[in-house]
């Protein structure tokens, strides 16, 4: 009944406090779930780290669909540039990308890059893939020649080869394990939870004090035993990974077949890429190198003009007489001549695969950028060439034509040079 | 007017027995005051010509990629636009896409920064109120005027865009953004949920409008306010050292209607795309309601 | 200056004590953010079935005052009772008994009139919608404005827009209008409609409270009155009662230069406060005194006793006193002058 100004103002009070409580309670209902979802899973049965890797390694390739999140921060200078061209691989090196992968397990998949309003696809299928991009609606066909598809059938029947490398924490996480039995210490973190599974943390710390790979945590899904995140963090910075590849969302189970399958679009271009298939001494020399990883990467055979120094972590590759012009311009060839530098780049073996794929082509948005001027922006003059430094590596490109890179500050790649 | 005009006297006070109470609340008197506020939304000229802007959209893009479509230009321009040639659905999706960043945003910044704005201007809201309507419930019906037209907008290009793309250019089975193709009631059905994801999208925008709105008697100052907050968001939403914040931008999730184009739609992006929505929803309505209940009206 | 005078006023009503008053406040008052005080405690207090003339210059606190008592302006304190109903608690079930007409009237400029009306209508919940379009006609008749209920209202001429305001004021039956301003803009014929409109909804046992900043203009429709000045309501009561406190005159017009003679004549017949104007071009000057309505010689006395003394009259008028004339008396101001 009554007015007062007390309960005037008490009701102007009441009314304000609405939207602030909404404003708390929106605020909660978006920050609490991830803070949930990352909470210590408790509970675990403990593990030794030796059976863990061994267990992770054993494990059978899994049927899976998830949504994959790449965060580079390898402290280069901003790519945002790249961001403008839609769904792109060259997103991969720098910001974050999200990708979608679907396996069955066994000889098919599909990847898809995902970009505002626009995708980039890699279907797989046994010996031939397709790749599809939505910005130019074309279709890249790969296969094997009618005589090598033969050959390559009865390869796989005497000894069926492993599925195709996939930019998934699965395949990353492997590798780096695999590649800790060397060099590294392995210990055993505490559980976490990622895709909402509770998940066991591997760290691998390289014994190794001039590299510039601090440490690597890879998380293991406790009832699948496949690696769920990879963590590469740099030994210069202890607060985010400089790399970081994970599932946000995950389900073991098989794809639906249409998701599997690749039908070409009606209108879109096609182009056929016939992939050469080495010889069988070359395939068999690979197939060794898989299986049983060389004691020393020099062993392996090399490329003309690529020289190894150093072992583990430490490694340098060095590439004679790289024509950095001509790589500027976009050429093909020169590309091709820096694989292992790439693969070294981070992202696993299947994102530079695409990346390979991508650039190799040489068409697309890839050529669009202005790249030398993207070079001068990545690189800094030093004495005798340039050195590109980031996070987890270098690369020192000199005068004289030689090519260093390695994951080592960039000192380390001038001492080898200077060698 | 002779001031010696004196020979009204007093009345003698009439007895209480007039003071009736007042009827009660008549069936359907909501459905009458909503009937009442979209007869005002969509039968204003000045509504009626943003919805006409918008729906030239699709019909000039149309027109123009049928002239081009057999010269070397033909099959080059943003996403989805190099795809109306080959299938007029997308004629849809391309002009959506056209329109999303800016036009949308400012046909909607102006029919709901003008929603209470408009009224007290035009010195409209001191009589509605003392008619009386509740502040709540009359904030209501403007906000659902101002969304029945943010629909009306997508609606007026997804229709015009169907249209048009099917007599240009004919219709057929869908091919995704992922290079699979669907059958064309399939297709039809995705496209739907384009529209209704880019429509539920607006919403947002459409309760910043409104609060905006109970700030201000002056309706221009509303609705460039509005169309600035949809601006500044997508500007932050490009500066990579705010990523933290991005997700929770009003802008951020608005091209996720691809998400509806790609072969297998991911629920969690659509649901995280409108859940952003319907925060912004929450907040700024509750401080639309909370200005608008409070607030002395002096227009 | 103001204490004596509010003495007038009834006593302040209880708390909670449902009165015959259609409108009451008690110590209503409104502080704007800036820090101006529109309106001062005010305890105002219209009885029901009366027309009010809630008079004051521009920027007196009126329309701030009428805002408060619709529930459109929040009081910073004080209370409002609007027919027994406290105000704005329950104005939404006192509204709908009450027309109003809040500082000129304002509409959808590209509707009709009528479709104006009919959005009104639409909005008020209490009204049932079958007898909707009969109301708006009814209404639009009452005001004379029928012929021109299909223009746009952005076409209607100042006095046609008053109108209309009016006309949505009346949409129903009102135990109460609220009517600030209505001649706002009205030629001296639509001023006598209005005034010939408020007089007849009296009549019908409608209270009226009727603003205006130009007294003449109501004074004669009003049986009670409220004066404002700078937020203050410095008088208030039965208008006759006002008026009373001041005596009316008797103007006796005679020749110039028989003057002196009528101002003898007057003061022998012991009238007060005796004064002569200046001569007027024709010859003839008005000299007037204070005349009682209870005591002292009657105006057809006065014309024989002045007859007799051999003083032309060349005409004789009582003059009572105005509401403008009390203003001038309480505040030593003219009305019309805005602070």
């Amino acid at each position: 009944m009554d007015t007062t100004p007390t309960t005037s103002r008490t009701r102007v009070r009441a009314a304000w406090a609405v939207p602030a409580v909404a404003a708390v309670a929106v605020g909660v209902a978006f920050a609490a779930p991830p803070l949930l979802a990352s909470a210590d899973s408790a509970g675990l049965a403990p593990v030794q780290p030796d059976e863990l890797v061994a267990r992770v390694l054993e494990a059978e390739p899994q049927a899976l669909s998830g949504t994959v999140v790449h965060t580079a921060r390898l402290g280069l200078p901003d790519l945002s540039l790249a961001q403008v061209g839609g769904a792109d691989p060259l997103n991969l090196l720098g910001g974050s990308t999200t990708l979608r992968v679907w396996t069955d397990g066994e000889a098919r998949s599909r990847v898809s890059l995902l970009g505002t309003a626009s995708e980039y696809s890699v279907v797989a299928d046994g010996t031939q893939a397709w790749t599809y991009s939505s910005s130019d609606d074309e279709v890249v066909h790969y296969a094997l020649s009618a005589a090598d598809a033969a050959r390559a059938q009865r390869l796989h029947d005497a000894a069926p080869t492993p599925p195709a490398d996939l930019p998934t924490p699965a395949e990353l996480g492997r590798q780096a394990l695999e590649q800790a039995q060397q060099d590294a210490t392995v210990s055993v973190d505490a559980a976490t939870k990622v895709a909402g599974r509770d998940a066991y943390q591997v760290v691998v710390k390289p014994t190794s004090t001039t590299t510039l790979v601090g440490r690597i945590v890879v998380a293991v899904d406790a009832q699948t035993w496949t690696p769920l995140r990879v963590q590469v963090w740099s030994s210069d910075d202890a607060r985010t990974p400089a790399l970081e590849l994970g599932f946000t969302d995950v389900t073991f189970a098989a794809p639906a077949d249409s998701v599997l399958t690749f039908t070409k679009p009606p209108g879109a271009a096609v182009r056929e890429v016939t992939v050469p298939l080495p010889d069988d001494a070359t395939l068999a020399a690979h197939a060794e190198q898989s299986s049983a990883l060389p004691e020393d990467p020099a062993d392996a055979a090399l490329p003309d003009g690529v020289t190894v120094t150093g072992t583990g972590w430490d490694t340098v590759v060095e590439v004679k007489d790289v024509d950095v012009a001509a790589l500027l311009a976009g050429d093909p060839s020169a590309v091709a001549t820096l694989p292992d530098v790439e693969k070294s780049f981070g992202g696993g073996e299947g994102a530079n695969e695409l990346f390979d794929q991508f650039v190799g082509g040489g068409d697309g948005p890839a050529v669009d950028l202005d790249t030398s001027a993207l070079y001068d922006q990545l690189t800094t003059p030093v004495e005798g060439g340039r050195a590109l430094q980031s996070s987890l590596l270098s690369v020192l490109v000199l005068d004289d034509g030689r090519v260093l890179a390695g994951a080592v500050p960039v000192d380390a790649l001038r001492a080898v040079a200077g060698a | 007017m002779s001031p010696a005009d004196t020979t009204t006297s007093v009345a003698a006070p009439v007895s209480a027995s007039r003071a009736v109470e007042p009827p009660a609340r008549h069936r359907g008197a909501l459905a009458r005051l909503v009937r009442a506020e979209l007869a005002l939304v969509l039968g204003r000229r000045r509504n009626l010509v943003l919805l006409v802007g918008l729906a030239l959209v699709p019909l000039l893009l149309g027109v123009v990629l049928y002239l081009a479509q057999d010269t070397a230009l033909a099959g080059q321009g943003p996403p989805f636009v190099s795809r109306v040639t080959g299938n007029g659905l997308f004629l849809v999706v391309a002009s959506l896409f056209l329109c999303t960043p800016f036009l949308l945003p400012l046909t909607i910044g102006i029919a709901s920064g003008d929603a209470i704005a408009g009224e007290a201007s035009a010195g409209t809201l001191r009589y509605l109120l003392v008619v009386p309507v509740g502040r709540g419930r009359l904030l209501a019906v403007k906000a659902l005027g101002a969304l029945v037209f943010a629909a009306a907008a997508v609606l007026a290009i997804a229709v015009v865009g169907l249209v048009v793309g099917a007599a240009l250019f004919g219709v057929g089975d869908l091919t995704l953004l992922s290079g699979s193709t669907v059958p064309l009631g399939d297709g039809v059905l995705r496209v739907a949920g384009v529209v209704a994801y880019v429509g539920l999208s607006m919403t947002g925008l459409v309760a910043v409008g409104l609060f905006f709105s109970t700030l201000t008697e002056v309706p221009v100052g509303a609705m460039a306010a509005t169309v600035v907050v949809a601006v500044v968001s997508s500007v932050l939403d490009q500066l990579p050292q705010l990523a933290a914040i991005h997700p929770a931008l009003l802008t951020h999730h608005w091209f996720d209607f691809a998400e509806m184009l790609r072969v297998v739609p991911s629920a969690d992006v659509l649901a995280q795309g409108l859940a952003v929505q319907a925060g912004w929803v929450v907040v700024f309505g509750a401080l639309a309601w909370a200005r608008f209940t409070t607030a002395d009206v002096t227009s | 200056m103001t204490a004596t005078l509010r003495a007038a006023a009834p006593a302040v009503p209880q708390a909670g004590v449902v009165t015959d008053d259609a409108i009451r406040t008690h110590a209503l008052t409104k502080r704007f953010r800036t820090g101006q005080v529109a309106v001062d405690g005010i305890d105002l207090v219209v009885p029901r079935g009366a027309v009010y003339g809630f008079l004051g210059p521009n920027g007196s606190g009126k329309t701030t005052t009428i805002r408060m008592l619709l529930g459109l302006v929040a009081p910073t304190s004080g209370r409002v009772e609007l027919l027994g109903e406290p105000v704005p608690q329950r104005a939404a079930h006192v509204l709908p008994r009450v027309g109003a007409l809040v500082e000129g009237p304002a509409f959808q400029p590209y509707l009709s009139g009528r479709a104006n009306l009919a959005r009104l209508d639409a909005v008020d919940a209490s009204t049932d919608p079958r007898t909707a379009r009969a109301r708006a006609e009814a209404a639009l008749e009452r005001v004379g404005l029928t012929a021109a209920a299909d223009k746009r209202y952005r076409q209607y001429s100042l006095g046609m827009k008053q109108r209309l305001g009016l006309a949505a004021a009346l949409l129903r039956p009102r135990d109460l209008l609220v009517l600030d301003e209505p001649t706002n803009g009205l030629d001296p014929q639509g001023t006598r409609e209005v005034r010939h409109l408020v007089r007849e909804l009296a009549d019908g046992g409608t209270t009226v409270l009727v603003s205006s900043h130009l007294l003449a203009e109501i004074e004669q429709v009003c049986t009670h009155v409220g004066i404002m000045g700078r937020g203050h309501l410095l008088l208030q009561g039965p208008r006759t009662e006002l008026t009373a406190r001041r005596a009316a005159r008797i103007a006796v017009r005679t020749l110039a230069d028989r003057a002196d003679a009528a101002a003898t004549e007057l003061r022998r017949l012991a009238l007060d406060d005796v004064t002569a104007d200046r001569p007027v071009a024709d010859g003839t000057v008005t000299v007037s005194a204070a005349v009682r309505d209870d005591a002292g010689p009657a105006p057809q006395d006065v014309t024989a006793a002045l007859v007799r003394a051999d003083v032309p009259v060349v005409g004789v008028d009582v003059r009572r006193p105005s509401l403008e004339d009390v203003f001038v008396e309480l505040t030593g101001e003219g009305f019309d002058v805005a602070r």
